[in-house]
This record gives C-alpha cells, structure tokens and sequence, in this order.
C-alpha cells in the first residue's frame, strides 16, 4: 500500500513541479516586462498595465482559473483546450503565469524603484546606454533587494498549485485526496493527503536553502 | 520576443473573457433554475449538432471522478467499473474512441458548457438540479440515500423519525444533501462522499447521507471504515447519464441502453460489478 | 580658442526661474571655481553641461563643437546625447560609486563598454582589456590608492570613494571635469584628501569646473572664479579679487557669512 500511494503522490508531485517550474520561467520575465509597462511614460501603456495588474491581483487565482478554463468552450462552438490532462496543464500554466507575473511586476517596480537615481546618472555621464545601465549597474542591485520579497512570493507560488485542482488538474493535493475518496483500489485512506505536507516541506526546505544561498552571493556588496 | 507576444496575446483573451465571462454563466444558471423541465429544447445546439460534433472529432470525453463501483482504476490504471465499460461500449457503438478525465465534481456543468467533456456518466443520481442543467439518458440503476452511523449506535437509528435528531455530514450540491434538508436535520456541507464518511469516522459528524452503492463498497466489514455501518434508507433515486442542455445524444444512448439491456450485455456487465439488483429494466 | 564656450543659459523648473542667461568661458588647463549658496543654481548648471537636464535657452560649445543650441532641434538629437557627454567627466556630491564592482572595476566599466564599439574590438579583445586595465590601475595609483583597487565601495572611506569616483570621471580623459561639491559629504577629517588630489589635478593642468564651499580651496586652485545667487552670474573674475576684494554687495554678503 504504502508504495502505491507514494507511487501516486510521485506523480502528482511531478505535476506540482512542472506547474511551478513553468510558471516560474514564464512570470520572471513577463513580471519584469509589466513592471516596465508600469513605469513607462508612455502614460497609456502604464495605465494599461496598472489596470491589468490590478484586475489580476485583485480577484481570485481559483476564479481566473475557472474562467480561462471553462469560458471559451462555451463562447466558441469547441473548447480552444487540447483534451485531457495537457489542457488543462495548459490553461492552469497561462493563469499562474499571468497572476504571477503580475505580483512580480510590483516586486521588480520597487526594486527598481529603490535603487538611487545617481546610479543611473552616473552611468550616463559615464557614456553608457540605457541598456547597459539596466544591466551592468541597476539590475544586480535590484536583484539583491528583491530576494526577501522575491522567495516569499514563490515560495507561495509552491504551495498555490495546488489550486489548480479546481479545474481537475491532479497535482500533488489532488493525488493525496484521491485515497481519501477512493483511488487504486483504497479509500478513506486519509495519511495520504497528510503526507503530501512532506512534500511541500522538503522542496520549501531546498528553497529556503537555496534563497538564503542566493543572499550570501549578493553579500558581497551593499 | 515571440514568447512575450504570445503571452500578452494570452493575457489580453483572459481579460476579454474576465470581461464577458460574468454575463455568460449567470445566464447558464439562470435557465438550469428556471424549471425541472427535461424535455430536449435544443436551443443552443442545432438537431443533430452534438452527436455531429463528436462523431467529428472521434472522441467521447467522459466526466468521471473515482468511484467504486461505477468509474475506477484497476492495478494498470485503466479505467473500470460498470459506468466505465459501458461508457466504452457506447463509444464503440458511435465508432468513436471513448476517453476518461476525472473531474471536479462541483464543476461538471462547467465542464460540459465550456466542452472540455462530453459526457457526466458517474453514478449521477438525477435530481431537479441534474435533469434542469444538463440533458439526461432515462435512468438505468437505482440508488437510495442511506444513512451512515457508527457500527455501536446502529441499533438507535433505524428509523427515518429517529435519525432526525442527528447532524450530518453531506456532500454539497448532492442528492444526500437534498434528502436531509427535506428531513429536517442539521447538516454540514463539505467537499465529497468520502470526506462526509470520514466526518463520521473522525466524530466531527453523528451521520452522514451517502449512495447505498458507495456505502455498500466502502463501509462494513472488511473496508476502510469498518466500525462504520449504514441503517435507514431516506429515499430512493436513479442513476442517470448527463450531456449537455439540448444534446441529441441522450436519446441515441436511451436506444443504445434498450439494444444492450435487450442482447443481455448490460446485465452481464452489471454482474461483473455485483450490482444487478439496482440495475433498471430498459 | 576656449575649450568651453556658454552662452545665455536659461532653465526653469516648472515656474521656478533656475538659471538666468548664464556665459562664460574657458580656456584649455584652466579651472573655474563656482561659488554661491544653496539653491543658486550652481549644481543645476553642472547638470546642463552634463546633459542630465536640458536647457530651456541658451548654447553652450566644446573645442567649436556646438553640443546644445536651444534654438537648433537638429544639436538636440536623443541619438548623439551619449556621445556629447564624453565630453565632460563629472564627479557627485554623493560618489554614486557602483557597490556591486571594485574600485578598479568601477574605473573600467565604462571603457571596457566603450571599447565594444570600437571597430577591430573582437580581434584585439584581450589586449585592448589589458590595457583599459593598466589605465585604471595607473589612475588609483595616482589616487594614491593603488592597494585598494581590488576593494568595493562599502569597504572604502568616504574620502577613498571619492578619489575612486575621480579616477573613474578621469578614465575616459574628459574635456571638462566636473565636480559637484565633492567634499560636503564628506566628515571634514576626510575632505583634506579629497581636496589634495584636485590640487593636484590643477597642478597637472587638468580642466575643471568645481563646485564647492570650500572658498579658501576655490581662490588658491583656481584661475577663474564665479559667484552665483538665484540663478544668476553675480561676479565673475580672478578668484583673489573676488573672494579678497567682492565688488558686488551680494558677494560680499554671502563671504561675510562664511568667514564667520
């Protein structure tokens, strides 16, 4: 019993990864693009993209969920989704990357924010252009300021996919919960469900490490 | 870059559909309360559309979610149980490929609507909400609403009079739900079958109201829940196969559910899972 | 021929009066002190010469090159700001050293940058690093800080900062270097270093344009001195005769209260 349940918890735990590991490639650059939308004088654009983000962070990741999961079937005479678990792999991967870059963007925006307007001059009196001064001078040093804000919110992030479950993607909480309703040929199994708790804690735990890494790394300079 | 564009272009259709999404489900909910009304109204799906529109994609996608001994995996992973096999012999009798995805149970309307399944065929029992929000076969298995006690008191609740005073644990939106409500007992709400039964088992509930076929398989001797039993019968209820609101699918499976009751294949498959005695003559 | 030739200056803030028709020259070697109370718009000319703000009037040229006319769209083209700037170097009042690179690195990032645009930079690559590199490290050097190029700026004193902060306004031999007030954020123990190596830049015949306090500094380093208050020149002259003998009621003013 015991390898069949950790058979599937394995799988579902591999769901939960590929979710967060998508979401992370996609939303780390989208979030940095918005957060330029934001601060962009093209007063249009920035207000656009205020209006975005305030949609998406201000209502539920459950509900845009529903949405771009089950609305477009139901307007158009097919669903756009490809069938089965990779549609809704699909769908649950543009929602989270689309909340998240969001909540990203308003990290970036302070970070970028935070960093003296004389690194910038300074770098232009220098001759550099406004692309070699994001990279080569701000970047790192928002990098460093956003690290504390930056693992908290993926560390969130971790623990989020599991409300992909509500369009019946079988992530990791899903996989815990089938014992409980009956799954493989057990039910009421209810250690299952607990133990996908140790998941999460070990992939956090490596996390947690790996951010506090990432600290040590940037502390080389203030 | 083409991945950002891609990715904005998404983000612009999520706030599109964010926009006319609200308009579009109140409008769903607003018919599927209107009445019990069953008949085939066609109104959004042209005669002969549905069954077409799966005939052309040559996939049924069926909803299901675990449940022994309607829809389950064997040690393979391949989906079994009464309302599996036959959902495969209706997929064979249209000449299409049948194709199974768990779902979320409160979300099935949602799944039909918005075609991401073709068909809910899990043991649905067909309540008023059922038969007004999706288009159903004729029933072919019976089912009650038992009452589930701790094995000890069994003794004290046999009645329906009896059981009255207890709280109980039902799945939401569940015929359980429906029948403790008319009963007038407490209950709570909560997420699914199991999680009522395990309300009972962990004392955080005195009762639960689950499908006699589900008790059958899941508590008693020799299950999960041992000291678990059930007592009373509050009602009695069918098994039905939902599609989508004005599908013409439902009636071809009504033919289809008269030709394999008639060859005998139904009952075979019904003996397979030790349900005969519930099964419905077609 | 002067290097630098300004000619009728004018910026508003808004409907805030900055500068006020503000000329002047400066011939090759030569440094120019400006002098003047906070808010005078001395910190605010700089930044125009830098192009960190653009002029609402006004010309201004360096070696014949007119690198901003208020009346010519065509010198005020976004394209060639990054190139106009090298003209001039500036120092800040605040260092704004980079604290994610050492002090040899902040000297050489902007030439190793620059050195990507020269043409046969992939063949040479590595000699021409080495020898952006030498440059930088001969720099501190004369900073007097050749054994302190492999440390960052928060391991640095303030006065240390600033001398990197020159070395790294020197790296690209400006026409013009800048300072803007670079010792009031200085502790006054640390000034004397800082303001020892301008003097000797002077001594090196190096032109400047120094904005400072520091009015005994101003009168014996430099060759041209200039008093600003509310945006305007007030006097401008040999710093002894200014500073030892104003003529303008202003000046002497503004001088009472610093030798008290």
């Amino acid at each position: 019993m015991f390898l069949t349940v950790i058979g599937a918890l394995n799988t579902g735990f591999i769901q939960t990864m590929k979710l967060f590991a998508v979401t992370l490639v996609g939303a780390l650059p989208l979030g940095l693009l918005l957060s330029f939308g934001s601060m962009s004088r093209f007063k249009p654009l920035s207000y656009l993209t205020k209006l975005v983000v305030w949609v998406i962070r201000g209502t539920p990741l459950m509900l845009q969920l529903i949405i771009l999961y089950y609305i477009p079937g139901q307007l158009m005479d097919h669903s756009p989704w490809p069938g089965g678990e990779s549609g809704r792999f699909l769908a649950s991967a543009i929602a989270f990357i689309i909340n998240y870059s969001c909540y990203f963007c308003e990290i970036y925006r302070g970070g970028i924010q935070s960093v003296p307007v004389g690194q910038q001059e300074a770098g232009l009196v220098l001759g550099m252009t406004k692309w070699q001064i994001f990279f080569r001078v701000t970047l790192l040093q928002m990098i460093k300021r956003i690290v504390p804000p930056m693992s908290n919110e993926i560390i969130t992030l971790v623990k989020d996919t599991s409300l992909a479950r509500i369009i019946s993607m079988q992530e990791l909480i899903w996989a815990g919960y089938a014992f409980l309703k009956g799954s493989h040929g057990y039910s009421g199994l209810l250690w299952p469900l607990f133990f996908t708790g140790v998941y999460y804690l070990v992939f956090i735990g490596i996390l947690t490490l790996l951010f506090g890494y990432v600290e040590r790394r940037l502390s080389y300079f203030r | 870059m083409k991945k950002y564009t891609c990715l904005l272009l998404a983000l612009a259709l999520a706030l599109m559909l964010a926009a006319c999404g609200s308009s579009t489900t109140t409008t769903t909910s607003g018919t599927s309360s209107a009445d019990g009304n069953t008949a085939a109204t066609a109104t959004d799906i042209e005669a002969g559309g549905d069954l077409e529109y799966v005939m052309d994609k040559g996939t049924l996608v069926v909803g299901i979610t675990e449940f022994e001994p309607m829809d389950y995996q064997d040690a393979d992973g391949t989906w079994i149980g009464f309302d599996a096999d036959m959902a495969r012999a209706f997929a064979d009798y249209l000449g299409v490929e049948a194709e199974f995805q768990i779902i979320d149970w409160d979300n099935k309307v949602f799944e039909l609507e918005g075609k991401t399944i073709d068909v809910v065929w899990n043991g649905m029992t067909l309540t008023d909400e059922v038969t007004s929000a999706m288009e159903c076969s004729v029933a072919y298995c019976n089912n009650a609403q038992v009452v589930i006690v701790p094995a000890d008191k069994a003794d004290d609740y046999q009645t329906a009079e009896s059981v009255q005073e207890l709280t109980f644990a039902v799945e939401s939106g569940s015929a359980g739900q429906q029948v403790v409500a008319d009963l007038g007992a407490n209950y709570v709400e909560v997420a699914d079958q199991a999680t009522a039964l395990l309300e009972v088992a962990s004392g955080t509930a005195d009762a639960a109201a689950i499908d006699a076929l589900m008790a059958a398989a899941m508590v008693g001797e020799g299950t999960s829940y041992s000291d678990l039993t059930y007592t009373v019968s509050l009602n009695s209820e069918e098994y039905g196969v939902g599609f989508r609101k004005g599908s013409d699918m439902a009636a071809v499976l009504n033919v289809f559910f008269a030709e394999a009751y008639a060859d005998g294949s139904m009952i075979e498959c019904a003996e397979t899972y030790g349900i005969q005695a519930a099964l419905i003559e077609q | 021929m002067s290097i630098l030739e300004v000619r009728h200056i004018e910026k508003h803030f808004g409907a805030t009066q900055v500068l006020t028709d503000i000329s002047f020259s400066l011939e090759q070697g030569q440094a120019l002190s400006i002098i003047g109370a906070s808010g005078s718009g001395k910190t605010t000319l700089l930044r125009c010469l830098n192009l960190l703000e653009r002029p609402d009037g006004g010309s201004f040229s360096v070696r014949g090159e007119t690198l901003f006319d208020a009346s010519d769209p065509a010198t005020q083209s976004e394209a060639q700001v990054r190139q106009k700037r090298l003209h001039f170097g500036l120092v800040f009042q605040s260092f704004n050293l980079f604290p994610q690179y050492t002090a040899l690195e902040n000297v050489t990032l902007a030439g190793r940058l620059l050195a990507k645009e020269r043409p046969g930079f992939r063949e040479n690559r590595r000699e021409i690093y080495a020898e952006i590199e030498r440059q930088g490290q001969e720099l501190l050097a004369r900073m007097g800080l050749a054994d302190r190029a492999g440390h960052y700026p928060h391991q640095l004193s303030g006065g240390q900062q600033q001398r990197v902060a020159i070395a790294r306004a020197l790296a690209l031999q400006p026409d013009v270097l800048c300072f803007d007030e670079p010792t009031s954020a200085l502790d006054p123990e640390l000034t004397g270093e800082v303001l020892k190596v301008i003097r000797s830049l002077a001594e090196e015949k190096t032109t400047m344009i120094i904005v400072t306090h520091e009015m005994a500094f101003a009168r014996d380093v430099s060759d041209q001195l200039i008093f600003m208050d509310g945006g305007v020149i007030v006097e401008q002259g040999d710093p002894h005769q200014v500073i030892d003998n104003p003529q303008q009621e202003r000046t002497k003013r503004f001088l009472r209260n610093y030798q008290s």
